[in-house]
C-alpha cells in the first residue's frame, strides 16, 4: 500500500518513505508510520507545529539519525543511509536548523571538511578556495572563500551553509527553516537562488513555519502532526485556512493589542544621544534617543544591520556607550554591566537561543534557573534546592507548552522550536521591569508565536517596558505601540502606531526620508 | 544522565581492554609463555591483597588531581598546572613537617593546609594571567609545571637536604606525622577515604549548589554566562586556584601517606595521570572513583609483568600509553567542550 498524494502525477518519485518511525533513545517516539514520496523536480514544503517530528524525519533522510522502523527508497531502490557520506555520495545534502559550521575555521575550510582536496599529505588549500569559488560562481551564491565563518552575517553563513550542502553534485537539498535567521529581504534573495537550483534540476525539501513562504516557492505540501503525516499534496489545491488548520489541529486566534495612551506613564528606559563607534560595524550607533515608558512596547524596524542589534547590546550592558547617558528607572546605567542590568529588572531574549540564550548540553532545570539560582526561594544556603527548581520548571514548561520528556532532559533534545519557548519562559517569568526581545517568534509555530504574543502584551498590561525588535513586520505592527526606525546606526524616526502600515515606515527605513 | 554516563565509561572501559589485549598480544608472544604475561598482566593484581592495595595506593593521589582538573574543566578552563601543584604541594607540606615542632594533630592539617596553598599558584597564576591578557591557561600551566620543579629542587638542595643521605633527599619525617597503615599488608591510608569523600563533596558542589552551577554555565561558553549577568572570569580564577590547591593537598597527601623522606627529583606524573582520569570519567565526579582504579589497576598489571617477565619498563609504559591515547582520543570526540577546544573554537559555536 502507497501513498500517492494526488492522481494526476506522472512524475518520477526521487525519495520514497515507507513506514518510517523513530523513537530516541529516551523513549520519545518522534514519528510513526510516515509514509509519502518526494517527487523529482519538486519543491516539497514540510509543515508541522513544533516538535512534529520534521527535523528528525529530515535527519534520517540525511543520514544523521537512523529510523526505528521502515525504509527510504532512493531512485526506486531501498537504501540504508548509514552517516551523512552515505547521504552525500547519494546526493543528498541538508541545511540544518542551527548552524553546524565551525567558526573559527574559513569558508574553504569549512567546505572542505570530510572531503578535503590532497597534496601528497597534506591539505592542498588552493584547491579547496577554488573549489569554492567555483561552486559560488556556479550557484550565484556570493561568498569569500578565505574569511573566517565566525565573523560572517548571520545571512552569509547561511549562504555557507548551502554551499556546502550543494558542493558534492547535489540532487536533492533539504533546507531545515533557513528562513528563520533571515531578513525578509535576505528570505526573497534565497527564495531566487533556491528556485534557480530548481530550474538546474535540483529536488528541494524545505521546512518552515510562515504560510507565506511556503506559498511563494513550493508546489507541494507534507504536513506533520506529531509523527504523522496528516497531509500530503499539491499546494495549489489547498486553502490558507486549510493548511492551518491541518498544522495546528486547531483554529489559532492572533492576540491583538488595544490602542492605549501611554504618554503620561513613567518613563522606564531614558537613552540620550547615546554612540556606540567602536565593534562591529552594523553594531555601532549613533546619538540614540529613546524613551521606553512602562507598559509600553517599542518596536524597532529597520533593515537588518541598521544597529538594532547596537540598540541591543547598550541595553542589556554587553557595551557601554561611548557618549551619551542611559538612565533605568531614573539609575544612571552608562556603566552598567549585565548584571547591573539584570538586577534592575532587565531581562533578554536573544536572537540566538542556542549559542546565546542557553546551554544545549545542560538540563532544562538549569537552563530554565540559570539566572534565577541565587534567588531565596530556589537555595538553601549555598545549596540549590533541586525540588523546587524542578516544580518549577515543570510549571513554565506547562505555561509555554514546551513539548518534552520532562525536565532533567537536555535542551539539545528539545526540537528547535520548543528549545526557543523555553529560554522564552525563563526570560519572561522573571517578572522584568524592562524587557528587551529580540526576535520573539524566529522557529516558532504559528499557535507558539500567539502565546508568546499573548505574554508579551500581558507583560506590557503588568507595566513591563519592551523593547521589541524583529525583522518580521506584522509581528511589528501587530505589538507595538510606537515604532522607532532605525537606518545607518540612527533613529530615523520614531511613530505612533495608530494603524502603521509597512508602506508608511518604508522609506524611512531605506532612509529615503528622515524627521528628528 | 549518571546513568548515560556511566554506560559510556564503561564502553570506554571495555575499549582499554580491548585495546590492551591488541597492544599486549604480540609483545607477549615474544616471550615463551605468552598466557602467563597476559594472565599475569589481566589477573595478577587482584592475587594478592597487596597488589589490591597498590591499586588503591596509585589511585589515590590521581583521584584528587583528577577531582581537580574536572573542576577546572567544568568551568571552561583548560589548565594543566596540576603536575606542577602537585608537587609543590608535596615539597611545602615536607617542609612544614620538617620544621614546625608542633604536635601531629595540629601540624599534620597545618602541614596539608600551607602545601595546598603554595601549591595553588601554579593553577592559579596562569588563571590570572588568562583573566588580565588572554594568554592561553593551558600554554602557561604547562611552562609553569617546570618552573615548579626548579623552585622545588632549589629549595630540596639549599634548605631541606639531609647531608647525610646517599641521594637528594630530605631529613625523615618524625614518624607520628605518617599516615598509618588502615589495613594490614597494604599501604592504604587515610588519603584513600579523603580522595573518596573529596569526590563526592565535588559531585555535590557542581550539581547542588548555586556556584556549581555558575561553573557549569561558565563551561559551556562565554556567550550564556554573559548574557547572564554572570562574572565568570572571577568565577574561573576562583575554581582554578580551587583546583590547584586540590592537586597540591593531593601532593601532600601523598607525601605523607607513603614517603619517609622527600624524595622527588621531577615532577611526579600523578598529574598527567589525573588528567585521563577525568577524561575518562567524562568529567563526572562520581566516575572519578572508578577511573582512577581502573587505571591503578593497568599501572599494577604493568608492573608485575615487568617485574616477573623481565619485560622491560618502556615497553610496559608504552602499552600503557597506547591505550591510555586511544582511550582520550575517544574521549576526546564524546566531550563537547573539549572537542570545541581541540578545533580552536573556544566562543563555541551553536551544535
Ligand atoms: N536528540 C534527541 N533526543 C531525544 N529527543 C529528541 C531529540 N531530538 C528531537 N527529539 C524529540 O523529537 C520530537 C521531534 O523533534 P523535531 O526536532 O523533529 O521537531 P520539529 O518538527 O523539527 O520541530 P521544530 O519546528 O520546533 O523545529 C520532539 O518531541 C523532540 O523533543
Ligand atoms: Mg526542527
Amino acid at each position: 500500500m502507497q501513498m500517492t498524494g494526488d492522481e494526476t502525477a506522472p512524475q518520477k518519485a526521487l525519495v520514497e518513505f515507507r513506514e518510517i518511525g523513530k523513537t530516541y533513545p529516551n523513549g520519545t517516539v518522534a514519528l510513526r508510520n510516515v509514509s509519502f514520496q518526494v517527487i523529482e523536480g519538486d519543491i516539497l514544503a514540510v509543515c508541522g507545529e513544533n516538535g512534529a517530528g520534521k527535523s528528525t524525519l529530515m535527519k534520517i533522510l540525511a543520514g544523521i539519525e537512523q529510523p526505528t522502523q521502515g525504509t527510504i527508497h532512493y531512485e526506486g531502490r531501498q537504501r540504508r543511509i548509514a552517516d551523512p557520506n552515505v547521504a552525500g555520495d547519494m546526493g543528498i545534502g541538508m541545511v540544518h536548523q542551527h548552524f553546524s559550521l565551525i567558526r573559527s575555521l574559513s569558508v574553504a575550510e569549512n567546505l572542505a571538511l570530510g572531503q578535503e582536496p590532497r597534496r601528497g599529505l597534506l591539505i592542498d588549500r588552493r584547491a579547496a578556495a577554488d573549489r569554492v569559488r567555483e561552486l559560488a560562481q556556479k550557484f550565484s551564491l556570493d561568498v569569500d572563500p578565505n574569511t573566517k565563518v565566525g565573523s560572517l552575517s548571520v545571512a552569509a553563513q547561511q549562504k555557507v551553509e548551502i554551499l556546502k550542502a550543494l558542493s558534492r553534485n547535489t540532487r536533492l537539498l533539504i533546507l531545515d527553516e533557513p528562513s528563520a535567521v533571515l531578513t525578509p529581504q535576505e528570505t526573497q534573495e534565497l527564495f531566487v537562488q533556491l528556485r534557480s537550483l530548481r530550474a538546474r534540476g535540483v529536488t528541494i525539501i524545505f521546512i518552515s513555519h510562515k504560510l507565506h513562504e511556503v506559498r511563494a516557492l513550493a508546489n507541494r505540501i507534507t504536513v506533520i502532526r506529531s509523527g504523522e503525516v496528516v497531509e500530503d499534496g499539491v499546494l495549489s489545491e489547498m486553502s490558507d485556512a486549510a493548511i492551518s488548520k491541518l498544522v495546528m489541529g486547531v483554529d489559532v486566534t492572533r492576540a491583538s493589542r488595544n490602542q492605549r495612551d501611554l504618554s503620561a506613564a513613567t518613563p522606564v528606559v531614558v537613552v540620550k544621544k547615546a554612540t556606540v563607534a567602536t565593534g562591529d560595524a552594523d553594531r555601532r550607533i549613533d546619538a540614540i534617543d529613546l524613551t521606553i515608558r512602562a507598559g509600553e512596547i517599542l518596536g524597532i524596524a529597520g533593515v537588518d544591520g541598521s544597529g538594532q542589534e547596537g540598540v541591543v547590546d547598550l541595553l542589556c550592558g554587553n557595551v557601554q556607550p561611548d557618549e551619551g547617558d542611559i538612565a533605568l528607572l531614573g539609575k544612571p546605567m552608562a556603566l552598567a554591566t549585565t548584571l547591573d542590568w539584570r538586577r534592575a529588572g532587565m531581562a533578554h531574549l536573544p536572537g540566538d537561543r542556542f549559542q546565546i540564550g542557553g546551554a544545549p548540553h545542560m538540563s532544562l532545570v538549569d537552563n530554565v534557573m540559570a539566572g534565577s539560582h541565587r534567588d531565596k526561594q530556589f537555595t538553601r544556603g549555598p545549596f540549590l534546592r533541586v525540588g523546587a527548581m524542578v516544580a518549577r520548571t515543570n510549571e513554565l514548561i506547562k505555561t509555554f507548552n514546551v513539548r518534552c520528556l520532562g525536565p532533567r532532559e537536555p535542551l539539545n533534545s528539545l526540537s528547535g522550536g520548543n528549545a526557543q519557548k523555553l529560554v522564552a519562559a525563563r526570560e519572561f517569568s522573571s517578572n522584568p521591569k524592562f524587557l528587551i526581545v529580540n526576535q520573539p517568534t524566529r522557529g516558532i509555530d504559528v499557535a507558539a508565536a500567539a502565546m508568546i504574543h499573548g505574554e508579551l502584551l500581558r507583560l506590557s498590561q503588568n507595566g513591563t517596558a519592551i523593547l521589541l525588535v524583529t525583522s518580521d513586520l506584522d509581528e511589528l505592527l501587530q505589538l507595538s505601540d510606537r515604532v522607532a526606525v532605525m537606518f545607518d546606526g540612527r533613529i530615523a524616526v520614531v511613530l505612533e502606531n495608530d494603524g502603521l502600515t509597512p508602506e508608511r515606515l518604508g522609506p524611512f527605513m531605506l532612509g529615503l526620508e528622515k524627521t528628528s | 544522565m549518571i546513568r548515560a554516563a556511566f554506560a559510556s565509561t564503561a564502553i570506554t572501559a571495555g575499549f582499554c581492554l580491548f585495546v590492551l589485549l591488541v597492544v599486549l598480544v604480540p609483545v607477549a608472544l615474544l616471550y615463551p609463555e605468552p598466557g602467563e604475561v597476559l594472565s599475569r598482566f589481566l589477573l595478577g593484581p587482584f592475587e594478592k591483597t597487596r597488589y589490591m592495595g597498590n591499586i588503591v595506593e596509585l589511585a589515590t593521589p590521581s583521584m584528587l588531581t583528577a577531582l581537580a582538573v574536572v573542576l577546572m574543566f567544568r568551568c571552561g578552563a583548560f589548565n594543566l598546572g596540576v603536575e606542577g601543584s602537585f608537587f609543590l604541594g608535596g615539597l611545602t607540606t615536607a617542609a612544614m613537617v620538617l620544621w614546625m615542632p608542633l604536635p601531629p594533630l595540629v601540624g599534620i592539617p597545618l602541614a596539608l593546609l600551607a602545601g595546598a596553598i603554595v601549591g595553588s599558584v601554579v593553577c592559579g597564576i596562569p588563571g590570572i594571567v588568562k583573566a588580565t591578557t588572554g594568554a592561553s591557561e593551558l600554554v602557561s600551566s604547562l611552562m609553569l609545571n617546570y618552573a615548579a620543579v626548579f623552585i622545588g629542587l632549589f629549595v630540596l638542595n639549599y634548605y631541606l637536604r639531609d647531608p647525610t643521605a646517599a641521594m637528594l633527599s630530605s631529613d625523615r619525617f618524625p614518624a607520628e606525622y605518617r599516615f598509618e597503615s588502615l589495613i594490614p599488608r597494604t599501604r592504604i591510608h587515610i588519603g584513600s577515604i579523603v580522595a573518596v569523600v573529596a569526590c563526592i563533596i565535588g559531585a555535590i558542589y557542581l550539581n547542588r549548589t548555586s556556584q556549581g552551577l555558575e561553573v557549569r554555565i561558565s563551561g559551556t561558553g562565554n556567550d550564556f554566562s554573559r548574557h547572564l549577568g554572570l562574572n565568570s572570569v572571577a568565577l574561573n580564577i576562583r575554581i582554578q586556584v580551587i583546583g590547584g590547591m586540590i592537586a597540591a593537598f593531593a601532593g601532600g597527601i601523598e607525601m605523607l601517606g607513603l614517603y619517609s623522606r622527600f624524595t622527588w627529583q621531577n615532577t611526579t606524573g600523578n598529574g598527567w595521570t589525573g588528567v585521563i582520569v577525568a577524561i575518562i570519567a567524562r568529567d563526572n565526579p562520581i566516575l572519578i572513583i572508578p577511573a582512577a582504579l581502573f587505571i591503578g589497576y593497568l599501572q599494577v598489571g604493568g608492573d608485575l609483568v615487568s617485574r616477573a617477565f623481565g619485560v622491560p619498563t618502556e615497553i610496559v609504559s608504552l602499552i600503557q600509553a597506547l591505550v591510555m591515547i586511544c582511550v582520550t582520543s575517544v574521549a576526546i570526540f564524546q566531550h563537547p567542550a573539549l572537542r570545541k577546544f581541540v578545533q580552536g573554537d573556544r566562543g563555541g559555536a551553536a551544535q
